[in-house]
């Protein structure tokens, strides 16, 4: 299966912080030997100041081995400059914990008001700023990322969108929302994001693209995971040229999460995004091709159900290989299978139910059930056929009486409205001759 | 040669006036006869009397070149001379002062009385003369008038008594002439001069290495010319010359005078050889001329030390004329040559041979510029030869040598290592690249001599890449501009010619670098560095022809989608927007291999809508009927032509576009055969198909286009087989598919080609015009039936009857357990369909009138008219589209044919071929008025095809 891990790929987008869960969950796969995965863990955290978990990584690895003495040596500063960190930023914690703090800040119009404020109720020397966004950028390297998003969220409050941390700070505490798992913060820090990196203030759009792929890519944890995710995704591609060319140009593997996306998400199945999609898919056919963008093709482009059935199994091994989409494996099963068949009856008037069990990957009485409940629930015009075992469709042919009728109706409203408007204009001309 | 020699020797002994006026003979080491006191006595005697001759000498052989001009009416020549004869009185002043105690002398009255007479004669005539003739002789007679104030007095007194001054002014001259060595013939010199003219002037002209003639003929105009120029180093020569041989120098002289005499005998034979007759004339030609080339190894003085300033000075002097008028450039490239080989002789070093290589290398280009299209081979071999030589020398000496346009003048350095030149090897690389293309344009492309030259292009190649291996090394690797015009030089060599390497590298057959990545290093570098933009989409447009030509066409379509020059490449130069089209055609023809027909018809049918592909491309012209071109434009679009080596088949154009108009045309007809909003996707394609349906009886066919068009009714049929053997057969071959031979291969067994693709894709398309045809003489049908007609498999059919019912194509559904096609009736009877039809142009016209009564009520001048989309018209405007919808409506009218509705887009087509192969800027302005227009043309066209449709 490691040709469809994209492990590899999304990883060079990511902060090594939220790698780490990455790698975590591939241990548990067993796609990769678990020597490798934990040894590239290890290159992973020694870069961090995450030492104490570095060291538990090495003796996994390592077991008769004594942990050299970089580590502790490295341990030892840490841990020093944790503390040192700890004793200075004392008063802002204290700043934290006044509770009318949250207040004042949804209160003042700007970061102005707020830094004077503080100034005057707790004696905060404004230069500190930019030692808060440090204290937070070491909380966050250690691993303590509660504080840093603490400390973050200040700090953001206190700075204008201009000044040169503003923009890794908000990077930090997306980073830190997703850690923690808050993900509605994290899904207001990306939309904060994403409006400032709308705005443009690079100046370059290489930089740009840059940011841009960076957000799609920590954005997945979001998408897949917040309840609203999927829909979002789709609200963040369908028509919008700016992130389309993003991953047409950088990253088509976004393509899968996309897919996926499109074909959970309970409305407009069949629309635009859809259409979208598709063209997307065949354009970069060249460039990213998995199951996933496969099984669409196969089902939308080339009406191949077999294909698609085909697709659809691989799709499952797929899906329960990827740290982001294993969460809503069953839901895309079931998707699939109703796209497909929802597919198939569009075509067709007269259905054989053992064929549809067998391409729905179903037994006779289930898929026999399935469809029972689907005519109950409306969402099918159709009768079963018990005798010869057949689907029989209901017929949506448009008889012409009713075309002409639907052609023809609107006809005397809108004479009439020209004969008003007419009627109107000559009244406006003579009106115009008598003056 | 000569004549150089006479303008050298004429500034080298301004003092002596024997010098000035003989053509100097530089003896040959020959045993001094004698040496006389006489001589020095004449020399100095001469200095005293030179003073008024030299000037009056001047003036002299101005008057006469006057009075020769004068026969010919060659005003602009008059003008000049007069100019230069009123300085040279001028410069007469003081010694007129001093010694004619201020007369102004009487032949020069005389000549400004004649002028006046002339030009006044000339005047009357003016309408006559050519342009250039006539604004001469009007700039001419107000100088005169001017001028001729001055003298109101006495030329009053020429005037009144002509006769006695003239004779007066005969004597003179006789006396002036005697003093001239030549002059004793001078009446038979004229006569000669004036019959050369008529007979022979090119020669006189180019060859012009008759002595006699070069007395005051050649040298004159040098002098009155370059006088200024030269007095500096006169000075700077004659200290130099007093020093290194004055002996010599008198030795020289008395030879002089012997072999003067000498060859005063020799004309005097030879006039009378000529006076009998004309082809003696050529003789004595010859033989003149021989004389002449003995004399030339001797630039400087026999024994003058060669050293680099003297050189140096030397070259500037040469170069100090090109560009002036009279000045004969093959001259310059022979002394130029010659001054290079005494360099090389005197080792003067490799800066000074590079410096005079620069100059030769100009010098022939400029010479090139003027020479027959004939000579033009030969100098360029020449100049090809020459370019190599240097590019050697440069390479060879890179570590002592730097060459760059920023030195400079002064500070060049040429006599120490690290020398310092000022020049640019690119910029003459560049230049000799044009010239290339110019030798190639004007022979015939089928002729022998054009295959020749062709394989020019193999050493120029080979040039370049030496010459870029020397700019990487060299300092200038960091002028990114000269970097970025080096390799676009490259990639503009690259980019046409076809590397089997790449399609073996695809396949798995070839490992190792290919032209493709060459030229994605080169571009890439191009892309990065380049700041003009204009080397950029240069170098885009000639990435991505490389890409399709050589089957990339996911790399291609990506690099025109990613640079958007579709939206922007209108403004650019008519070149680019040649290359522009050039690489739309091959990725037109590229995604046609693929298989991506609609992709294959939108790359070229801008193009062939135009219906001039050829000048497009600028692979020739074509007449043009509607205005007509001046010679300048033509001349201009001639220079403009792609070499013939490097044009695309025109019919493998043609043939590919509509093969996929066909493909997406046919079964889109077959669709909409009722409809009345139909509108046909390929104007050309169906007026093709149009033609052949007039035709009463219809032969086989023969042409290109007539095999297309019988495939197409064969497909209109639905029968497949018959419409690929009118495509694919023996005669297409040869015409038009070998040229996709190379990019045919198997794979497991299986071919994969252009035939191949087009064998399935028909069949594709022939099953769905098959459906779309005669689906309502069907109650159903029978997949596996339909999988046998068309030769497919079952799924491949199956998906086809998928996509159309999906897409609402096709009224039907599938009968899964029977494997057939269930049509639904849509149009079950007649009277329904008549119905539908009938409330189907009920709306059309209400549209019509809702539409008619917005631009009639609302869309008035200067007002946002619904219609007008939001766009507003300024009056000129709006009265220009009355008319233009009236005449309109009338030729609807009259025709009342579908057909007419041709014209809008016919018309847009139109303009952007203007745009594209002419593209000055007064053209584009008329465009811009047109497109103004365009909205609302476009909308005339659908009020009327709405029309046609009520009508109908």
């Amino acid at each position: 299966m490691a040709q469809y891990d994209l492990t590899g790929k999304i990883g060079q987008y990511l902060d090594r912080h939220l790698v780490a869960p990455l790698l975590e969950f591939l241990v548990a796969q067993n796609i990769y030997s678990a020597n490798d995965v934990l040894q590239s863990k290890l290159s992973l955290l020694t870069e961090t100041k995450m030492v104490d978990y570095a060291i538990d990584v090495f003796k996994k690895l390592h077991s008769d081995q004594e942990v050299p003495q970089k580590f502790l040596d490295k341990r030892q500063k840490v841990v020093e400059d944790y503390k040192a960190v700890q004793e200075t930023s004392k008063s802002i914690q204290q700043i934290l914990e006044d509770p009318g703090l949250a207040e004042q800040i949804s209160n003042s119009r700007d970061y102005r008001q707020l830094v004077e404020y503080l100034v005057k109720n707790h004696e905060f020397k404004p230069e500190r700023i930019d030692s808060i966004y440090d204290d937070a950028k070491l909380y966050y390297e250690c691993g303590d990322y509660q504080t840093a998003s603490q400390l973050l969220n200040l700090h953001n409050e206190l700075v204008p969108t201009t000044d040169k941390n503003y923009l890794s700070g908000l990077w930090g505490k997306l980073a830190c929302n997703i850690l923690l798992h808050q993900w509605d913060y994290g899904m207001e820090d990306f939309e904060k994001l994403k409006t400032y990196i709308d705005e443009d203030p690079f100046r370059n759009s290489l930089q740009t693209l840059q940011q841009r792929t960076w957000l799609l890519h920590w954005g997945l944890y979001l998408y897949f995971n917040h309840a609203k995710g999927w829909d979002f995704l789709l609200d963040l591609l369908s028509n919008n040229a700016k992130y389309l060319n993003v991953i047409q140009t950088t990253c088509p593997h976004i393509l899968r999460y996309w897919a996926t996306a499109v074909i959970i998400s309970k409305h407009n199945r069949h629309s635009t995004a859809m259409k979208e999609l598709v063209q997307v898919i065949q354009q970069e056919s060249y460039t990213y091709k998995d199951p996933i963008t496969e099984f669409i093709e196969c089902l939308h482009v080339n009406f191949d159900f077999d294909g698609a059935q085909k697709k659809l199994k691989e799709c499952e091994t797929v899906l329960s290989n990827d740290f982001f989409l294993i969460s809503c494996y069953n839901e895309f099963i079931d998707h699939a299978r109703l796209m497909i068949f929802e597919t198939f009856c569009r075509i067709h008037q007269c259905i054989s139910i053992g064929m549809l069990a067998e391409k729905l990957d179903m037994t006779t009485d289930d898929a026999e059930r399935w469809i029972v409940n689907l005519i109950r629930n409306a969402r099918l015009d159709a009768k079963l056929d018990s005798k010869l075992g057949h689907v029989v469709m209901g017929v949506h042919a448009v008889s012409p009486y009713q075309q002409i009728i639907g052609k023809t109706e609107f006809l005397s409203m809108r004479s009439q409205i020209l004969a008003n408007s007419v009627a109107r204009k000559l009244g406006d001309k003579s009106s115009y001759v008598r003056m | 040669m000569s004549r150089f020699y006479a303008r050298g020797s004429d500034s080298e002994t301004s003092g002596s006036s024997s010098e000035e006026e003989g053509p100097i003979t530089k003896p040959i080491v020959q045993p001094t006869v004698y040496l006389s006191e006489d001589e020095e006595e004449q020399t100095s005697k001469r200095i005293v009397r030179s003073a008024r001759d030299k000037r009056f000498e001047e003036m002299h052989t101005l008057v006469r070149k006057i009075k020769n001009f004068r026969k010919n009416n060659d005003m602009s020549n008059i003008l000049d001379c007069y100019e230069d004869l009123t300085k040279a009185h001028q410069k007469a002043l003081p010694i007129i002062l001093k010694e004619e105690k201020g007369a102004t002398p009487i032949f020069y009255l005389r000549i400004l009385a004649q002028l006046e007479l002339y030009v006044n004669q000339q005047w009357e005539n003016k309408k006559s003369m050519s342009k250039i003739n006539s604004k001469s002789l009007a700039t001419l007679r107000q100088k005169l008038r001017k001028y001729n104030k001055d003298f109101e007095d006495d030329l009053a007194k020429y005037r009144d008594n002509p006769e006695l001054l003239d004779e007066d002014d005969e004597e003179e001259e006789k006396d002036v002439d005697d003093d001239d060595d030549d002059s004793d013939s001078e009446p038979e010199v004229k006569e000669k001069k004036a019959s050369k003219e008529k007979g022979a002037k090119k020669i006189a002209k180019t060859d012009g290495d008759d002595e006699s003639d070069d007395s005051y003929w050649g040298s004159d105009s040098d002098e009155s010319s370059s006088s200024s120029d030269e007095n500096e180093y006169t000075d700077i020569r004659q200290r130099f010359l007093k020093k290194a041989g004055d002996g010599e120098q008198e030795e020289s002289k008395t030879k002089k005078q012997k072999e003067r005499e000498q060859r005063k005998k020799d004309l005097a034979k030879s006039k009378a050889d000529r006076e009998q007759e004309d082809e003696d004339e050529l003789g004595t030609w010859e033989i003149v001329k021989g004389g002449v080339q003995a004399e030339r190894p001797k630039m400087f003085q026999k024994d003058q030390e060669i050293n680099i300033p003297v050189v140096m000075k030397k070259l500037v002097e040469i170069i100090a004329v090109r560009g002036k008028k009279g000045t004969d450039r093959k001259e310059q490239i022979e002394l130029l040559v010659e001054l290079e080989t005494i360099a090389k002789d005197n080792n003067l070093g490799s800066a000074v041979a590079v410096k005079i290589g620069f100059a030769i290398v100009a010098a022939i280009f400029d010479y090139s510029l003027k020479v027959h299209e004939i000579q033009k081979v030969q100098y360029w071999i020449k100049l090809l030869d020459k370019v190599n030589e240097m590019l050697t020398l440069s390479i060879s000496c890179k570590d002592t040598l730097t060459i760059d346009e920023n030195i400079a003048e002064d500070s060049e350095e040429l006599e120490k290592t690290p020398y310092k030149v000022r020049g640019c090897l690119m910029t003459i690389f560049e230049r000799l690249d044009e010239e290339f293309l110019k030798v190639l344009k004007e022979l015939d492309s089928h002729s022998f001599e054009y295959l020749e030259r062709v394989q020019d292009e193999k050493k120029i190649c080979e040039m370049l890449d030496r010459l870029l291996a020397y700019l990487e090394t060299s300092h200038l690797v960091n002028d990114k501009g000269v970097m970025c015009r080096a390799y676009y030089k490259k990639i503009e060599h690259m980019y046409y010619k076809f590397d089997v390497r790449v399609l073996k590298k695809k396949r798995g057959e070839y490992k190792g670098e290919t032209s493709v990545d060459d030229i994605l290093r080169l571009a890439g570098y191009v892309y990065a560095k380049d700041t003009t933009d204009r080397l950029r989409t240069r170098a885009i447009l000639c990435h991505i022809y490389h890409h399709a030509m050589h089957d990339n066409w996911f790399e291609a379509r990506d690099l025109i989608l990613m640079s958007h020059l579709q939206e922007v490449i209108h403004h650019s130069d008519p070149a680019t927007q040649i290359m522009y089209n050039r690489a739309m055609v091959q990725l037109g023809i590229c995604a046609f291999r693929h298989e991506n027909i609609q992709d294959a018809h939108n790359a070229l049918t801008d193009l062939m809508m135009s219906g001039r592909v050829k000048e497009l491309l600028a692979q020739g012209l074509m007449p043009q009927h509607r205005h007509d071109r001046s010679p300048e434009q033509e001349k201009i679009e001639r220079s403009r032509q792609v070499p013939f080596h490097m044009q695309l088949n025109l019919d493998v154009i043609e043939c590919v576009y509509l093969a996929s108009a066909m493909l997406i045309e046919v079964p889109y007809l077959a669709e909409h055969e009722f409809d009345a909003k139909r509108r046909p996707i390929s104007k050309t394609f169906y007026h093709q198909l149009r033609t052949l349906e007039k035709q009463s009886l219809t032969g086989p066919p023969e042409s290109m286009r007539e095999h297309v068009v019988a495939a197409a009714r064969a497909m209109k049929k639905g029968d497949w087989q018959k419409c690929y053997n009118c495509l694919v057969n023996e005669k297409m071959d040869k015409k038009v598919w070998h040229c996709f031979a190379i990019y045919e291969y198997t794979k497991n067994d299986e071919k994969i080609g252009v035939k191949e693709m087009l064998r399935r894709k028909i069949r594709e398309e022939s099953l769905r015009t098959y459906l779309f045809t005669y689906s309502h003489v069907y109650d159903s049908v029978s997949l596996p039936r339909l999988a046998g007609m068309y030769d497919m498999e079952y799924d491949q059919v199956h998906s086809v009857v998928a996509k159309m019912i999906i897409n609402q194509e096709l009224m039907a559904s599938m009968d899964e357990p029977s494997k057939t096609i269930v049509l639904h009736r849509t149009e079950p009877t007649r009277l329904q369909s008549v119905l539908l039809q009938v409330s189907d142009k009920i709306n059309i016209l209400r549209e019509t009138s809702d539409r008619n009564f917005e631009t009639k009520i609302q869309g008035g001048p200067g007002t946002l008219g619904p219609g007008g989309k939001g766009r507003q018209f300024n009056r000129m405007d709006w009265k220009n589209r009355r008319n233009q919808n009236q005449n309109r409506q009338n030729q609807h009218h009259n025709r009342g044919d579908r057909g007419d509705n041709r014209g809008d887009r016919g018309d847009r087509g139109d303009n952007r071929g203007d745009r594209g192969d002419r593209g000055d800027r007064g053209d584009r302005g008329d465009y811009r008025g047109n497109r103004g227009d365009r909205g609302n043309r476009d909308r005339d066209g659908q009020q009327q095809q709405q029309q046609q449709a009520v009508e109908q």
